[in-house]
């Protein structure tokens, strides 16, 4: 007996009280999937695609790509195919000059462009059609075949970077892909930094299986390079002051991180320094997933930022140098240079 | 005379008979049950008070308020808490006091309470508190807690739950409208595969949590954790390393919703996604621009384009409120607030508009949702409701009328019964 109750009764309350609850609790709505219309929320682009069973896509996008993709080939993924949406109306040879100065080619001028360019007409859609050829080693078969789309002062680039036989065997692919995009520019502003850029030259291959590729500022000029700079650029102010921009790739340590700091700063009026003191100038970076080091130095009228390298046995330096102001300026685009920097 | 003794007997006969009736209801009437849980609810109450502090409210309201039973150790900080507090205690809780008392006052209403204008009263205030009691219960399985956002000069036509989250699909392909497939945390939580015909493809939620840690890996650096395996969206270009995390009932707890998925076309996988609930709402997200994609991951399959995003539960309102303007005043030389105030739109169905003050204490009503005053930010120029739906919420003052008539009823007819007593006492002998 507890407080008067049979144990019988006591249980037989508690099953009242329980039904009770469970009662209660089973009117609440029961959760399950739904499906419903609303006006629409979503301000960004739209850009789809259907691909071609040959192709494939490259999960890393980064920047203004909206997709990306490969070629599958017997020999493994080839090429580079992008899809990039412009809020800006962009000019066709601002465009074919941002690739064709990484492939060597010197500017081109709106005739120039008359020449290599063609449209074409996709699914009742206008495509400007712009065929690049490297010029920048001889023997070089690689190509960039660029299709833009231009809608209501909107542009859609659509960048193909592969081997010249490469994109002339998938040009039906290709077209068949651009017939299948559905495009539709958002209120978000979206500007391309760079465009995607073709693999290095070929000359790397010597010293390595694949090459890095990065992006380069569009306002940085390519400069001549040479047997020891496997890429080379100028930016100029319009003070005139300047910054040179290079990366060098030598077998080895060459020296060792303190014998190169060292003569970097000899070449911007700073003293040598031990050991202890290279702390003051360098900072660890991650590369590409790869530890490396960033080298700070700024002197009195000039400033150098650089990053040293080391990938199987090979070392790689990417450095900037010059007026210390402009420098300044262009720093942060030094560094969104290094974040693009891709060993393959 | 002799008619007034027949009415008498006549009364203790029916109850009489209400008592061999419902024989099997007499114990439960009886009047120590009643103090015994009414003490009891007391020992809960204190005890609730004291976990407050550790586990916060709604920690301490899940715990011992909306359980049969609660589990209490002495706090290690009283005295003789350091032997005391390994010992667990066993306290009822509030659905098992709540419904003993529920009974106990319905068997005493028809085992021991005269249905007599005589005591009429004393049955109204019984009536009242069971009303109460059932009044809570429905409440709390039925009453639901959301949040509304709104920016100044924008309007918001959704509001989202304080907890439980869900898995949304938008289809966005569409110019002007968008299709929305959304997946409750029942379901997440159940894992699995799910499938709907709603969806060109099938998902398999391979982890949910209802919170985590996340960290933003170094690039280059392993992702370590639950989104070792995410290989697109946001987890692997912002490379987030998640942790599980217990949920915290805390009132400053934010928790962080997780589910990693994979998705399926058939049988060949698109790829494992992770996304990231915020406890404030998915448009936080664009304040951190590496995460900002949260919001909308998209995943383009069949030349369509459908954006993904584990968001708190949403709710579409056939209405729209618009926030013209906010306000905050605030205790002069202090911080403390005196007054938060939006002036609002409601823009209602049939195009027709009602314009209104919300402010502490003043809430809008308006189609079975009362919109409190929750936040306010009158630099950021956004305001926050705390939106209430509860269908029951007339209970209680219906219970506290009749409880208040119940003791009228019986303070007035035993005041007459005196007032008539001493007149007849006074009359000259």
């Amino acid at each position: 007996m507890f407080l008067g109750f049979k144990i019988s009764q006591f249980i037989l309350f508690q099953t009242v009280i329980v039904s009770c609850c469970l009662l209660l609790f089973s009117c609440g709505e029961k959760k399950e999937i739904q499906t419903y219309e609303i006006p629409s929320e979503y301000d960004g682009p739209v850009v789809t695609w259907e691909l071609p069973d040959e192709w494939g896509e490259n999960p890393d996008l980064s920047g203004p790509m909206a997709g990306s993709f490969h070629v599958k080939t017997e020999l493994g993924p080839m090429g580079r195919i992008g899809v990039m949406p412009f809020r800006e109306s962009v000019s066709s040879t601002d465009v074919a000059n941002m690739f064709g100065m990484e492939l060597g080619q010197s500017t081109i001028s709106d005739d120039e462009l008359k020449e290599i360019s063609e449209i074409k007409l996709i699914e009742g859609r206008e495509f400007e059609w712009i065929w690049l050829s490297d010029k920048s080693h001889e023997g070089s078969t690689r190509a960039v075949l660029l299709a833009l789309f231009r809608d209501k002062g909107e542009t859609w680039l659509f960048p193909f970077i592969a081997d010249h036989d490469l994109i002339k065997s998938q040009t039906r692919n290709f077209e068949s892909f651009l017939a299948s995009t559905t495009l539709r520019a958002g209120a978000i502003e979206i500007r391309a930094k760079a465009p995607a850029l073709p693999p290095p030259p070929p000359a790397h291959h010597a010293h390595h299986n694949q090459g890095p590729t990065w992006d380069i500022p569009s306002h940085w000029v390519k400069s001549e390079a040479s047997s020891v700079r496997l890429a080379s650029y100028e930016v100029t102010d319009v003070n005139g002051s300047t910054l040179d921009f290079s990366v060098t790739s030598f077998p080895g340590d060459v020296g060792g991180i303190l014998a190169n700091v060292n003569r970097w700063l000899g070449q911007i009026g700073i003293d040598s320094v031990e050991q202890d003191g290279l702390k003051k100038y360098i900072s660890p970076i991650i590369l590409d997933e790869k530890d490396a080091q960033l080298v700070i130095a700024e002197g009195a009228t000039d400033s150098l930022y650089a990053a040293i390298l080391v990938v199987e046995g090979r070392s790689w330096f990417f450095k900037i140098t010059g007026d210390r102001t402009l420098a300044k300026v262009e720093k942060s685009n030094f560094l969104s240079f290094l974040d693009s920097v891709c060993f393959h | 005379m002799s008619k007034e003794i027949n009415t008498r007997k006549k009364r203790k006969s029916s109850l009489g008979s209400r008592r061999k009736k419902f024989a099997w209801l007499v114990p439960f009437a009886s009047i120590r049950l009643t103090l015994t849980l009414l003490s009891l609810s007391m020992i809960l109450i204190f005890v609730a008070t004291l976990e407050q502090v550790r586990i916060g409210i709604r920690g301490a309201l899940a715990e011992y308020f909306e359980s049969m039973f609660g589990i209490w150790h002495y706090p290690e900080q009283f005295w003789g808490g350091e032997f005391l507090h390994a010992f667990p205690l066993p306290v009822p809780g509030g659905y098992l006091l709540g419904g003993l008392l529920i009974v106990n006052l319905t068997a005493a209403y028809i085992t021991r309470f005269q249905w007599t204008g005589k005591k009429m009263g004393i049955q109204l205030i019984h009536l009242g508190i069971i009303m109460l009691l059932v009044g809570q219960l429905a409440t709390q399985a039925m009453q639901e807690e959301s949040r509304m956002q709104i920016n100044k000069g924008e309007s918001s036509n959704y509001i989202e739950r304080f907890h439980g989250v869900e898995l949304a699909f938008s289809d966005v392909t569409v110019p002007n409208t968008q299709k929305v497939v959304t997946i409750p945390q029942d379901i997440l939580e159940d894992g699995g595969t799910v499938r709907t015909a709603d969806l060109p493809f099938k998902i398999k939620v391979k982890k949910f949590g209802v919170n985590c840690d996340f960290t933003v890996t170094p690039q280059g650096s392993n992702r370590e954790g639950q989104a070792k395996e995410v290989n697109r969206g946001v987890g692997q270009t912002a490379n987030l390393t998640i942790r599980d995390k217990e949920e915290d009932f805390s009132s400053e707890g934010l928790n962080f919703g997780y589910l990693i998925f994979e998705i399926f076309d058939g049988t060949k996988s698109l790829g494992t996604w992770l996304s990231l609930a915020h406890p404030g709402g998915n448009h936080w997200w664009k304040q951190s621009p590496k995460l900002s994609d949260f919001a909308f991951q998209p995943i383009r399959h069949d030349g369509r384009l459908w954006g993904v995003t584990l968001r708190s539960e949403r709710e579409y309102l056939p209405y729209s409120i618009e926030l013209i303007d906010v306000e905050n005043e605030f205790y002069q030389g202090t911080e403390i607030p005196f007054n938060f105030e939006s002036d609002i739109v409601l823009n209602m169905e049939k195009n027709q508009t009602r314009q209104a003050l919300v402010y502490m204490n003043t809430p809008l009503r308006h189609a079975g949702k009362t919109f409190y005053q929750y936040q306010m930010n009158a630099a950021a120029d956004y305001t926050v409701f705390q939106v209430i739906r509860n269908p029951s919420w007339l209970v209680p003052y219906i219970a506290c009328i009749l409880v208040s008539i119940g003791l009228l009823w019986q303070f007035s007819f035993h005041l007459v019964r005196f007032l008539r007593k001493n007149s007849n006492n006074a009359q000259p002998a």
